[in-house]
């Protein structure tokens, strides 16, 4: 059975493109467009991965979507990737090798995101 | 805006001659109840009436120079200068023949020499109030010299020898005396006011541009993200298109979805470096960190040494231990360095040298980074620091760059208040040097 990937993103075409390449490589893509709503996805659908926007419509959105994972005890270990444009326009900078405390997640990938290194990373951090 | 300015401007310079002119009003008040005084408290005076006519002068002069002044509005600024200088020279003149009059060097009227100088001080910049003082100093000495010399007569203005005694004497001088005083008080306190009024305007203007700044840098900062989000998107989509649906599409589709990809990532780099050019133009002071210099750079070096292999070129460090050790801000640190190294690898020829050094005296680190590549032109020296200017040159050689490698350099360089400088030969290569001062020496 081919392993459940969430896309929680607020851009459509963004979520086409990445649902276009994962579903090339064998994942099944469910999406949310907000934060609330991939929640509710997360505990119904129990996703082996979630690809998480940093910025939506709040600006540290996905962050916040992050801790509410890690602290709901259902969906805790479902990994997280986190996409991101920050450290280049929006004033904090990370590096999620040293900011695990600050940042619960497991990788991140930069926007625009490069198709095999979407691939490379949900084959490395999907729950088997 | 500043109306107020002490420039020396023609419209500053017809300010003054109203004010000058209106000064001598009260210098007509004056003589006339200074003559007035003179009539009742000294009765052996006998010059009252010379008085008298150098008071009438003085009136139908300033009548003269106050119509001058109100035709004068399209005056150039040298005429106006002329005006006032003609004004100023001719007071002089009267204010000695007064002094003359009120007995040389028993005056107590030479005191009106320092209001004058202090008028022209106030009205002219540059060595010419110390003409007018030259010019009072000469008119008075001529004077005494004169009369010492007995080639005009000296005239008594008080009539008496006993100054101790006379009370007249001594109330004329107590009111010349308090005129001298209060003159003084005015004349100080209007410069001083006039100087404080334009520095708080000019406080005043300084945070409105500082607003305007921040509002620009943040208005900024927002739509580039906002024109950053669909780029990126864009780009993402196509690279869906080349990499993993490249099989159900034509070549010469593919050969446009690789172009535009390539013009999508320029302007993302534009953007990016856009909004690199803003970095810490937020902050009133930046949080500094202890950080490894040597470490940043060695870093930058590994991450280029790939670039720099395909090009044969070789790159070397040198650096003393105590220079690494240096408080700044980590990120715009590695901006800095990036640019430069990357810089150098891009138009350095094949089979070139890059060497960086990293150095220290007691205040400054200062780091080099040297090439023997094209080098950079004299006349193209002073432009390349200016945003999105690149040498003839540099377009030639690589067609992809934004312009704004050195323009963020030179901001971030500032941002650690350190200076950054240029040798540059063409064909024998460039050498950038940042200065950075020690933490303690800010």
């Amino acid at each position: 059975m081919s392993k459940k990937v969430l896309i929680i993103d607020d851009d459509f075409d963004l979520v086409e493109a990445m649902r276009v390449t994962l579903e090339a490589a064998d994942f099944e893509v469910i999406d949310a467009q907000d934060g609330n709503k991939g929640l509710e996805k997360l505990r119904n659908e129990k996703p082996d991965l979630v690809l998480l926007d940093v910025m939506m419509a709040q600006i540290d959105e996905g962050f916040h979507v992050a801790y509410q994972i890690r602290n709901d005890e259902s969906i805790k270990d479902t990994p997280i990737v986190i996409l991101t444009a920050v450290g280049t326009q929006t004033g904090f900078h990370f590096d999620p090798s040293k900011d695990e405390d600050f940042l619960p997640v497991d990788a991140y990938l930069e926007k625009p995101v490069n198709p095999k290194k979407l691939v490379d990373v949900v084959r490395q951090h999907v729950k088997l | 805006m500043i109306d107020e300015l002490p420039a020396f401007t023609a419209a500053s310079l017809l300010r003054r001659n109203l004010w000058l002119i209106r000064l001598r009003w009260y210098a007509v008040l004056g003589l006339f109840a200074g003559i007035l005084g003179t009539i009742f408290l000294l009765p052996g005076y006998h010059d009252a009436r010379t008085l008298g006519a150098v008071l009438l002068v003085l009136i139908l002069s300033n009548i003269v120079y106050l119509y001058i002044t109100r035709v004068s509005r399209h005056f150039t600024k040298e005429r106006l200068v002329t005006l006032l200088t003609n004004q100023m020279t001719a007071d002089l003149f009267l204010l000695s023949f007064l002094i003359y009059l009120t007995g040389g060097i028993e005056s107590p009227l030479s005191f009106f020499y320092v209001f004058h100088i202090i008028i022209a001080s106030i009205i002219f910049p540059g060595t010419r109030p110390y003409i007018y003082a030259g010019m009072a100093v000469l008119l008075y000495t001529t004077l005494l010299a004169l009369e010492l010399w007995l080639i005009i007569p000296h005239i008594c203005f008080y009539p008496s020898i006993h100054v101790a005694g006379n009370i007249q004497i001594i109330v004329a001088t107590w009111l010349i005396f308090l005129t001298t005083i209060f003159a003084s008080a005015y004349l100080a306190k209007s410069v001083t006011d006039r100087h404080r009024k334009v520095r708080d305007q000019l406080e005043n203007i300084n945070r409105r541009l500082q607003e305007v700044n921040h509002s620009k840098v943040n208005f900024f900062r927002i739509s580039s993200h906002e024109m950053k989000s669909p780029i990126s998107t864009m780009i993402s989509t196509l690279m869906v298109i080349r990499d993993v649906l490249g099989e159900e599409v034509d070549d010469r589709v593919l050969d446009m979805v690789d172009r535009s990809l390539r013009k999508g990532e320029e302007t993302i780099k534009m953007l990016k470096d856009l909004s690199d050019l803003t970095y810490g133009s937020m902050q009133e002071r930046q949080e500094f960190e202890q950080v490894n210099l040597c470490q940043i750079i060695n870093d930058i070096v590994e991450d280029e040494k790939a670039n720099a292999e395909r090009k044969h070129i070789s790159l070397t460090i040198r650096s003393s231990e105590k220079a690494c050790q240096f408080t700044g801000d980590p990120q715009a640190l590695r901006k800095i360095f990036l640019n430069l190294i990357s810089n150098a690898v891009r138009y350095s020829n094949e089979d070139g040298e890059i060497d960086i050094e990293i150095l220290d005296n007691e205040s400054e680190v200062i780091i080099s980074v040297k090439d023997n590549g094209m080098g950079i032109p004299l006349e193209e020296q002073k432009n390349i620091f200016q945003e999105f200017y690149r040498t003839p040159d540099a377009r030639r050689s690589i067609s992809d760059g934004t312009g704004l490698g050195l323009p963020i350099v030179q901001r971030l360089v500032e941002l650690h208040q350190g200076r950054i400088e240029l040798q540059s030969k063409v064909d024998e290569g460039s050498e950038f040097t940042v200065i950075l001062p020690r933490e303690e020496q800010k």
